[in-house]
């Protein structure tokens, strides 16, 4: 198995992803790694707009508008959103 | 072979659950004649244009209309290319002139809409290393413009420099440039920017400013330079961006600088480079129109007089309003189906307002969103009120009004 908690061994960067798409979850699919937003969770740019000002609010962090197109799951967003934290705490 | 058009089916699903019944759709509504900057015949109905953003009336000013006429007859009806591939016009050499004196800046680049001009600057001034951080707010136009350029895309709340200066902070060791892109007043709500405050976020964290005015200019300072002026921060504010479209009352985009290699821009801006310039009769309007903008202290009296009055008559009612006091103001419908009820009712009565539908409304507001002019008369704003009052009665947004009347006495 690949170290899937890479730098985030608590779990915090997926729990706080989990957490904020809660609310975003109207359909109520059972949220895990491999949730798509488009696909399972039927999300339109505008709500991807907001659930991600969410996150960044949860985990005080900025999401470059310029990663979205590329990521499709939630385990996607978790990975991108280890790489900006390691990033910005250098 | 799958139809092409298979994938804006739910475009079309939508149009057909708002607007299916046959009735009046904004998308297709049609002045058959234009009578004046505030009033237009709309199914053969004198209409009172309240969605227009036309707000200084310039439109028909007559020392405009004089200069379009005569730029027509002297070099036509267009200049059939760009100016980088087929040549400049004194007329736009001269209008770029006029937009330095008027905006106290030493470069201006004129472009043939406001669109372009935020297309051409925000997907070129910034490169991969660098960082643009705009308004969530913005517009369409400059998300489409960051989009079309290679630099990170960061968006802070709405009109937030406390969280602009936490993002900012969080680039303190990214060697790149950041560029702050916000606009004087946002076109939905007609809220203003707390200018002041990004200003000394801005220059705390050493990042440029850019503030698009296609709004506020024209509209806000004493003389209509915009918020920058409004809030005494010009020279804190690197590039103003502004259209011809709005209090210009015209067609045209323009962004003007102090930076002293601005000028390069015309050279590396692709919108720019492959679009075919201004025609001489628009160009020539634009120009009288700075001069009356800059004398229009008496035309910025009244609009803001007019915007007082129609906010107060709605609020009056009832009705949410979601902005302050300004020339936009946009009354918040409860959803898209009583939105288009509304919105329908309005015209049948004489009054043409804006539908704004999501997702180009903040907080997905359904709005039906007016712009006033420097030159509604007070009856006429009295008109809109009433109109407000019959329709939102009717549909049982507020308690029924006292004196049913037609909106326009014809």
């Amino acid at each position: 198995m690949p170290d899937k908690d890479g730098g985030d061994p608590s779990g915090d960067v997926l729990a706080a992803i989990l957490g904020v798409l809660g609310s975003f979850n109207n359909a109520g699919v059972e949220l895990s790694e491999s949730t798509r937003f488009a696909e399972d969770l039927n999300f339109d740019s505008l709500i991807v707009m907001e659930f991600v000002a969410g996150v960044e609010d949860r985990l005080d962090i900025s999401v470059p508008l310029n990663i979205l197109p590329d990521i499709e799951n939630v385990g996607q967003l978790a990975t991108a959103i280890r790489e900006i934290i390691k990033d910005e705490h250098g | 072979m799958a139809d092409l058009f298979e994938r804006f089916a739910q475009v079309q699903e939508q149009r057909e659950l708002l607007f299916g019944d046959g009735g009046p759709d904004p998308f297709q509504v049609r002045m058959d004649a234009v009578i004046s900057q505030t009033e237009a015949i709309i199914d053969g109905r004198a209409t009172i244009l309240a969605g227009t953003n036309n707000y200084l009336g310039l439109t028909f000013a007559p020392e405009a209309l004089k200069a379009a006429h005569e730029a027509l007859e002297a070099e036509g009806t267009g200049t059939t290319g760009s100016r980088v591939a087929n040549g400049t016009y004194a007329g736009h050499s001269d209008l770029e002139a006029a937009l330095c004196k008027f905006l106290n800046k030493k470069h201006a680049i004129v472009f043939s809409t406001g669109y372009l001009a935020n297309l051409s600057i925000l997907s070129t001034l910034v490169g991969p290393e660098d960082y643009i951080l705009m308004d969530a707010d913005c517009h369409a136009s400059i998300y489409d413009g960051v989009r079309m350029g290679q630099a990170q895309i960061i968006r802070f709340k709405h009109n937030d420099a406390a969280d602009l200066d936490k993002r900012l902070a969080r680039l303190a060791n990214k060697p790149g440039n950041k560029l702050v892109v916000i606009e004087g007043i946002y076109s939905m709500l007609g809220d203003r920017a707390p200018l002041k405050e990004i200003v000394e976020v801005k220059k705390k964290h050493d990042a440029y400013l850019l503030s698009d005015e296609a709004h506020s200019l024209g509209v806000l300072g004493r003389y209509g330079r915009g918020l920058p002026e409004a809030d005494g921060v010009e020279d804190d504010v690197d590039f103003v961006v502004g259209t011809f479209s709005k209090s210009v009352g015209t067609v045209g985009g323009f962004c003007v600088s102090d930076h002293d290699q601005f000028d390069l821009m015309r050279l590396v801006c692709r919108p720019y480079i492959f679009t075919a310039s201004l025609p001489p009769s628009v160009v020539a309007s634009a120009k009288v129109s700075l001069d009356l903008i800059h004398n229009g202290g008496a035309l910025r009296t009244r609009l803001m007089r007019n915007a007082q009055t129609l906010h107060r008559g709605l609020s009056a009612l009832g009705l949410e309003i979601g902005g302050e006091v300004s020339p936009v103001i946009a009354v918040v419908a409860p959803d898209q189906e009583t939105g288009v009820a509304f919105w329908r009712g309005l015209l049948e009565v004489g009054v043409y307002v804006n539908l704004a539908l999501p997702p180009a409304t903040p907080h997905n507001f359904t709005l039906l969103r007016c712009s006033l002019c420097a030159s509604h008369t007070r009856e006429q704003i009295d008109n809109i009120v009433t109109a407000f009052s019959q329709v939102a009665s009717r549909l049982d947004l507020v308690p029924a009004s006292q004196t049913p009347r037609r909106a326009v006495a014809s």
